[in-house]
């Protein structure tokens, strides 16, 4: 039956009634605290407990089964043990139920029978066009008033808020629900998701994209199962002006050893991870705290309008610390208006640093911070500021955390604070916390939220680049070369049938040609004109430098004879069973950059690129950008310049800048081509040597390796 | 022993670990959700169960019985 994604949803958060099917009386179990969560939060609707044996729980009539309740039932929360959830399930379907909750573990995390469990329940869901949030989870939370849900095991029912939390792990809920609480950080909504066997990610995304209560969306994510949905769905969040914060777990490098191409290597699964994200515009954090020192700047202060901060500090120390910390953040330091720095001057101290970063200096009460803080926010040329307090003997804590609130409250310009310390200053804190002003316990972290936020805003108003459609491609020429590798029963093509295919999309090949004897080799080079490179061509020789078959810079016909013969002793030392079907002798290429790009295919995005310095620098400083296809001219413009070689295709030290335009069309070409053809599993092209703007820019060396199935 | 003897039996020992009329226990109904038996009771019916019958089950397979029927069945190629 066909799914009604949106109004399903709706009724898992704001249900009119909700069944909780499988309750019990037994205080401290997870089937009696889920009904008592949802009765002790006040929730605003009616509530069904189903129960087998169970008359009553709670002081509330008990059905034995959801299907003799008599009025319409919005939601289930199933709490039998897995084994029978399936039971439950179907009965739901024959009620009419469309929104189902399955808080029940023993399902795929288990393994096994686990596995065919959930199978059997995604299969019912359908049959009934269900949806489901779990199996495997802590539940759902709604703040909002209008319904008030805590359908969940957890602990306490959050303050409410504009954050939405979203989190593949129930355990994690659970400790960020005690952190938040903490800190008086609210919630708009709260979503265990568990497994995700029906309702993913992807689509609460969708859903809290259009959600009037939800600000910002966190999520704690442990695995990605569709790459692309998730980029699509985050991207047009984003595009409704909603940040999206991910915390990814399983920073790994698995399966990156096991990659054959240079490319492979390089784009392990999370590295790939990191680059989809920042591609899509997904803000990724490295831990809860970080997650939460951004997410309270984007829901309690304006968006400010450019990255020029002023500081007001009671200490030189931290006034400096700050001061670095927003310098390396690509902050700026505003230039106060004359009028600015006349009322500092009559209102501070002779001793107070009036310049920006302002010292009201140690003494300062809640006054000084006052006047300070209004001439900043009336300063045109600022558009953000950082307070920071030590709490020195006599610092009035809580006055100066109040001040800072109340003058806050009066003009559009964000602030946020650090209050450093601990015990001393933890009161005047949860002043700052409870009125919403953003708290740091660093200043390092105040400036990185500040510059998080800045730089999504500035994302926010660039308007993407989208990529020409290469209309002079050979997709059949591509796709003959494939079969044929695929029919030879082999994985890699050779240098000629790699040269062939690149060529057919439009990369730049140097010439070449084949050459089977020693003669063959003299006249052909002749025909292309000294210097020369020749290499080995063999089947069995993927890595040819390596096997001594390359040999460069050949200047005339005796150093051809020569040339040949090495090739074919080195050849025949490396693999005795190498069948050498000549050499390919080509143009020397012009001097340029080595960069490299390359291709791979990742289990969770596709086809993702890499952009690099190339030969073999690649391995050893790993300075490479990843980008998933298909890419925007201006992704590819992006990978370049966030790598540290951009500044030396630019032009360094007199040098003139590099043939960078060729750089972008040769990864789009790439890009259509990965798009276009599945079967190429890997390609390297290390080295393209990039000559000088306008030039253009030569395949050194190519390798493709294809896939069978 | 006939299979009918082994149902009434079964039976009146579900009955008497769930705290149950006999009259309620049908024969497709489930253990835990028609039944309402949770884990420690489950334990005690297969204890109850053996001894009815004086025999010994194989707990796994035993704990994996999930009707009324199944565990006629299960127990009659015990006691056949």
């Amino acid at each position: 039956m066909k799914k009604d994604f949106k109004a399903n949803l709706d009724k898992i958060f704001y249900p009119d009634s909700v069944a909780v099917v499988g309750t019990n009386k037994v205080v401290g179990t997870v089937p009696h605290d889920i009904l008592k969560n949802i009765l002790d939060a006040d929730f605003n609707g009616v509530v069904y407990p189903v129960s087998p044996r169970e008359r009553f729980v709670a002081g509330i009539k008990a059905y034995k089964y959801v299907t003799d309740i008599p009025d319409p039932v919005d939601l289930a929360i199933i709490v039998f043990p897995s084994s029978v959830v399936h039971l439950a399930l179907e009965q739901c379907g024959q009620k009419g139920i469309k929104a189902v909750i399955i808080i029940s573990a023993g399902f795929k995390e288990v393994g096994g029978e686990g596995i065919e469990r959930e199978k059997r329940v995604k299969a019912i869901a359908d049959k009934y066009g269900m949806s489901i949030i779990g199996p495997n989870c802590l539940g759902v939370i709604n703040t909002d008033a209008r319904s008030k849900i805590n359908a969940s095991f957890a602990r306490r029912m959050p303050e409410e808020g504009t954050i939405a939390f979203l989190s593949q792990s129930g355990a994690l809920c659970t400790a960020v629900l005690d952190y938040a609480y903490a800190k008086h950080i609210g919630f708009s909504k709260f979503i265990s998701f568990g497994n995700k066997a029906d309702v993913t990610e992807i689509d609460l995304l969708y859903y809290l994209k259009d959600d009037p209560k939800t600000k910002v969306i966190l999520m704690y994510l442990e695995e990605v199962k569709d790459g692309p949905g998730l980029m699509k769905a985050a991207r047009e969040v984003i595009k409704s002006g909603k940040p999206v914060l991910i915390l990814k777990s399983g920073r790994t490098s698995e399966g990156a050893s096991a990659a054959a191409s240079h490319t492979g290597s390089m784009a392990g699964s999370d590295e790939v991870c990191d680059a989809a994200f920042r591609q899509a515009g997904i803000i990724r954090c490295q831990n809860v705290d970080e997650m939460f020192n951004i997410a309270i700047a984007f829901a309690y202060q304006p968006i400010p309008k450019s990255n020029r901060v002023a500081i007001i500090t009671n200490a030189g120390g931290p006034g400096v610390l700050t001061t670095d910390a927003a310098i390396h953040d690509g902050l700026e330091l505003a230039k106060f208006s004359d009028e600015t720095t006349a009322i500092l001057k009559k209102n501070l101290p002779a001793t107070a640093n009036i310049k920006n970063p302002v010292d009201v200096i140690g003494d300062a009460r809640a006054d000084r911070y006052s006047v300070a803080l209004t001439a900043a926010f009336k300063d045109p040329a600022v558009d953000g500021v950082f307070v920071i307090l030590t709490p020195q003997s006599m610092t009035e804590i809580d006055l100066i955390a109040r001040e800072i609130a109340k003058v806050a409250h009066h003009y559009n310009k964000p602030v946020y604070s650090s209050f450093m310390g601990e015990a001393d200053v933890a009161q005047g804190i949860d002043v700052l916390q409870r009125n919403k002003i953003p708290h740091y316990t660093l200043p390092e972290s105040m400036c990185r939220a500040f510059a998080t936020v800045y730089h999504f805003s500035q994302n926010q108003k660039e308007v993407p680049k989208p990529a020409p459609v290469f209309q002079d491609v050979d997709d059949a020429r591509v796709e003959e070369i494939i079969q044929e590798v695929k029919n030879a029963g082999k994985h890699y093509l050779t240098e000629d049938l790699s040269d062939e295919l690149l060529k057919a999309y439009g990369l730049p090949i140097v010439e070449s040609v084949l050459a089977s004897t020693e003669d063959e080799a003299v006249q052909k080079a002749e025909s292309l004109g000294y210097p020369v490179v020749m290499k080995v061509v063999s089947d069995e020789i993927v890595h040819k430098s390596e096997a001594g078959g390359v040999i460069l810079n050949i200047r005339s016909d005796q150093e051809v004879k020569a040339a040949y013969k090495t090739i074919f002793k080195n050849a025949k030392t490396y693999d005795t069973h190498a069948k050498v079907k000549g050499v390919l002798i080509e143009q020397m290429i012009p001097e340029g950059e080595e960069v490299i790009l390359g291709l791979n295919r990742d289990n969770s995005f596709g086809p993702v690129l890499m952009f690099g310095l190339g030969g073999i620098y690649v391995e050893v400083f790993k300075d490479v950008s990843f980008r998933v296809a298909p890419l925007q001219t201006s992704d590819a413009e992006h990978m370049i310049e966030e790598t540290r070689s951009a500044r030396i295709l630019h032009g360094v030290r007199g040098h003139a800048p590099r043939d960078l335009d060729k750089i972008v069309e040769c990864i789009l070409r790439l890009s259509q081509l990965a798009v276009n053809h599945p079967y190429i599993q890997e390609l390297d092209i290390n080295p393209l040597i990039v000559r000088d703007k306008g030039k253009g820019a030569f395949v050194a060396d190519a390798r493709i390796m294809i896939k069978h199935e | 022993m006939e299979k009918k003897e082994v149902q009434e039996r079964v039976k009146k020992v579900v009955a008497n670990v769930l705290k149950m009329d006999p009259e309620e226990i049908f024969e497709d109904a489930n253990f835990i959700f028609d039944l309402g038996a949770d884990s420690m009771q489950s334990l005690e019916l297969v204890a109850a169960f053996e001894e009815e019958f004086d025999i010994e089950m194989d707990e796994d397979k035993a704990l994996s019985v999930q009707t009324v029927a199944d565990a006629v069945e299960f127990i009659s190629s015990y006691v056949s």
